[in-house]
């Protein structure tokens, strides 16, 4: 199993935001997390990365344990993230951004491989590479986002809400390149709102509220909108 | 006002601002990357000038100046990285570090200074001067000293400009500066950062050191009026922007060099302060600050 989050408890301060919950992800498989905004899900996926320290559990990736790894030691076995929105380097270019996703270890002597790939993926980025990021535009910036962590060659990718706040046609766009990722065949954990992208994408499906796994899907089990809807809500009208 | 007397306002407002900007630029690293302000910054101006005097003076171990400022210059580099393993790192963590290491700095720089005084007596001391003479521009004597440090100095911050522009490690360096935690999930090893940032620094405020002690007297106190200048121009300048420091730096030197010449050497740091005043009042994120 390349990711085994184990009964971690996580949090900031004294505020303890995930109760130990446990998730997997096997090889190739590509799954989703959803449920309500501040519930834990980012808290999770930094946790995953070491940017946060666990209170308790354990956390494998590979077989090897990465509770107490630092961010970069984690970054460094290709388990990588592309955070959450408005998180770039603002007063640095397109081009300087993506070669900062491949600092790490090995993904550097291929960041030139990794840089066409990522303009394949996404053209606007080729033609914006000398802007600045704090010019971009949301989807642009997340595309970015989602090109660093590429760039940093993951075995295992964390995208978290890259569809966030967009216009649905941007949406579409970044949709699609994700699935064009998937498709390679990466390890994914996708956090997001939108369950049609989540369902279009993953095999499986996690459902965290107050910190807890508070239903998951099996794989090849169909879960339709209509469930989604009365987990967020407790009961929907048909 | 007569040619000679421009030319001289001139080259001392250059002077100055050449110091404060190589000053000015660590200070503004040190801000950019770990939002705290280095109090002892001008005690490592001092040091470096007092490490090159010792090396190369005839009363120290008399190596010759060249070998005295390499060894000053890797000696502060060394300096920096040991200030910021004592005084800041300690405490880097803790909630309000910020101020703390603004108490940990300025006791650092208390002690380091008396400790000068202690090892170094309290005698006044003068560096070599690295070129000796003078040209004359514009029927005006300059020293070549005086030259060197206005040619020298923007090679310097061009090299520095071009280090974080060019190199991995710059990268590194600025992505730290704008976003901590993407530079962390990025990779970048940001504790390796921090004492790089301090050797940097340091071996920027030796720079200076060196050259002021050239110019006039080594004393355990003459990191304090640089240090306060330095203050002056990052503010001025927009907190954490190195071409808004270094534009920041020469503009503060030359209206210094003019208030001197039209208010006198005691009145010329109120002008400074009203004109940082004005600044703050009118855009007080600084010449070229960011908003953020």
């Amino acid at each position: 199993m390349p990711l085994n989050v184990d009964r971690v408890s996580a949090g900031y301060g004294k505020v303890v935001v995930l109760h130990d919950i446990s998730i997997v992800v096997g090889q190739g498989e590509r799954v989703g997390l959803f449920g309500p905004n501040g519930h834990g899900k980012t808290t999770l996926l930094r946790a995953i990365s070491g940017l946060i320290r666990p209170s308790s559990g354990s956390i494998t990736f590979d077989g090897a344990p990465i509770t107490t790894l630092s961010p970069r030691e984690i970054v460094d076995r290709g388990l990588v993230q592309s955070p959450q929105g408005n998180t770039l380097f603002p007063r640095m270019t397109v081009l300087e951004n993506l070669t900062l996703g491949a600092y790490a270890g090995h993904a550097w002597s291929q960041r030139r491989e990794s840089l066409e790939r990522v303009f394949a993926l996404f053209p606007k980025l080729a033609q914006r590479q000398g802007q600045l990021a704090r010019t971009l535009s949301g989807g642009e910036r997340q595309m970015v986002s989602i090109g660093m962590a590429l760039m940093g060659k993951p075995s295992l990718l964390m995208l978290d809400e890259p569809t966030l706040g967009l216009a649905p046609k941007i949406k579409d766009e970044l949709a699609e390149a994700i699935s064009a990722i998937a498709a390679t065949g990466v390890t994914m954990l996708i956090v997001d709102q939108d369950i049609e992208l989540l369902l279009g994408v993953c095999q499986r499906l996690y459902y965290i509220e107050n910190g807890r796994v508070s239903l998951e899907t099996r794989e090849g089990e169909r879960i339709d909108r209509q469930q989604i809807l009365e987990m967020y809500f407790g009961t929907a009208p048909r | 006002m007569s040619v000679d007397t421009l030319v001289a306002i001139l080259v001392s407002g250059f002077v100055a601002g050449s110091l404060y900007a190589l000053m000015a630029s660590g200070l503004s690293l040190v801000w950019g990357t770990l939002r705290m302000f280095n109090f002892a910054h001008g005690t490592l101006l001092m040091l470096g000038a007092y490490a090159a005097w010792y090396f190369s003076d005839s009363k120290g171990l008399d190596l010759g100046l060249s070998v005295g400022i390499l060894v000053a210059l890797i000696l502060l580099a060394l300096g920096g990285i040991l200030l910021y393993a004592l005084l800041v790192r300690p405490f880097i963590a803790r909630p309000g570090a910020d101020l703390v290491v603004i108490i940990t700095t300025l006791a650092g720089a208390s002690f380091l200074q008396n400790s000068a005084q202690e090892v170094f007596g309290p005698r006044y001391k003068q560096l070599d001067r690295v070129v000796k003479g003078q040209v004359e521009i514009l029927n005006t004597a300059i020293g070549l000293q005086e030259l060197l440090i206005i040619i020298l100095t923007p090679i310097v911050l061009l090299l520095l400009a071009l280090f974080l522009k060019r190199t991995k490690l710059g990268l590194a360096i600025r992505a730290v500066e704008q976003n901590h935690d993407s530079a962390l999930l990025a990779g970048v090893n940001v504790g390796r950062i921090y004492p790089l940032i301090f050797a940097v620094s340091a071996m920027l405020a030796a720079l200076a050191g060196i050259m002021l002690g050239g110019l006039f007297f080594i004393t355990p106190v003459m990191g304090s009026d640089p240090l306060l200048r330095a203050f002056i121009v990052v503010v001025f300048g927009g907190l954490g922007s190195l071409p808004g420091t270094i534009v920041g730096a020469y503009v503060i030197g030359i209206i210094e060099a003019i208030a001197v010449f039209v208010v006198g050497l005691y009145w010329a740091p109120v002008v400074l302060f009203i004109v940082l005043i004005l600044v703050m009042i009118l855009r007080p994120t600084g010449l070229m600050g960011g908003k953020e």
